[in-house]
């Protein structure tokens, strides 16, 4: 059973956020990997949302997420009230052009580069 | 560590007809790439088909041998 008091604040936060996203950590600074995939697509559209670290209260917002949306992973992006989904279907609705449509914006031309700072002269170490 | 035999016959037995192909992502174990091709999905949205596997495999998620499951659905052509 969730706590009332969370769930009230968290709808709050939906109805009040046309784009929000539920995070591990923060745009500037994700902690998961799933994360920075939804906010490197958010960037990448140009889009402004919110967002909010689940971290400090990981399990009562899951248990939150699963009374409203039926959902209890992170991150989630709810567009408009309506929870549009996780990390997969975030990137699957990008690439075809539906997330830019549901969030009425246009979709960039090329491939989606991370906003943020323009690439130096050697790109950062990744790990894949 | 995830036993990935058993998570792909965990949905294909929650979701008869459904083929699913489980991979471990990042060798880690706990870190899941299904793709599920199932005749169930028709008419979905991708939320309701993510939940019909979610909820097959809810079990290995509650016990903690699954931490993620990176998730590609269709129906089957």
């Amino acid at each position: 059973m969730a706590d009332a008091e969370l769930k009230q604040k968290v709808e709050e936060l939906i109805g009040a956020n046309p784009v929000l996203l539920f995070m591990k950590g923060t745009p500037d600074m994700p902690r998961c990997g799933f994360s920075m995939r939804v906010v490197q697509v958010l960037d990448s559209l140009d889009v402004e949302y919110g967002a909010i670290d689940v971290l400090p209260a990981l399990q009562p917002l899951r248990e939150v997420t699963a009374e409203i949306s039926d959902w209890q992973t992170f991150p989630q992006l709810y567009v408009k009230g309506e929870l549009l989904g996780g990390a997969d279907i975030v990137e699957e609705m990008f690439d075809s052009g539906e997330l830019a449509e549901a969030l009425g914006v246009e979709q960039p031309e090329a491939v989606p580069v991370p906003a943020g700072d323009p690439p130096a002269q050697s790109p950062p170490l990744q790990i894949e | 560590m995830a036993d990935l035999a058993e998570i792909k016959q965990m949905i294909e037995v929650a979701l008869p007809g459904a083929v699913a192909e489980v991979a471990d992502e990042t060798g880690s174990g706990d870190h899941l790439q299904a793709t599920v091709a199932a005749p169930q999905f028709e008419g979905l949205s991708r939320l309701d088909q993510h939940r019909l596997v979610k909820a097959a495999v809810k079990q290995r998620f509650d016990d903690g041998t699954i931490h993620a499951l990176s998730l590609r659905t269709q129906v089957p052509g």
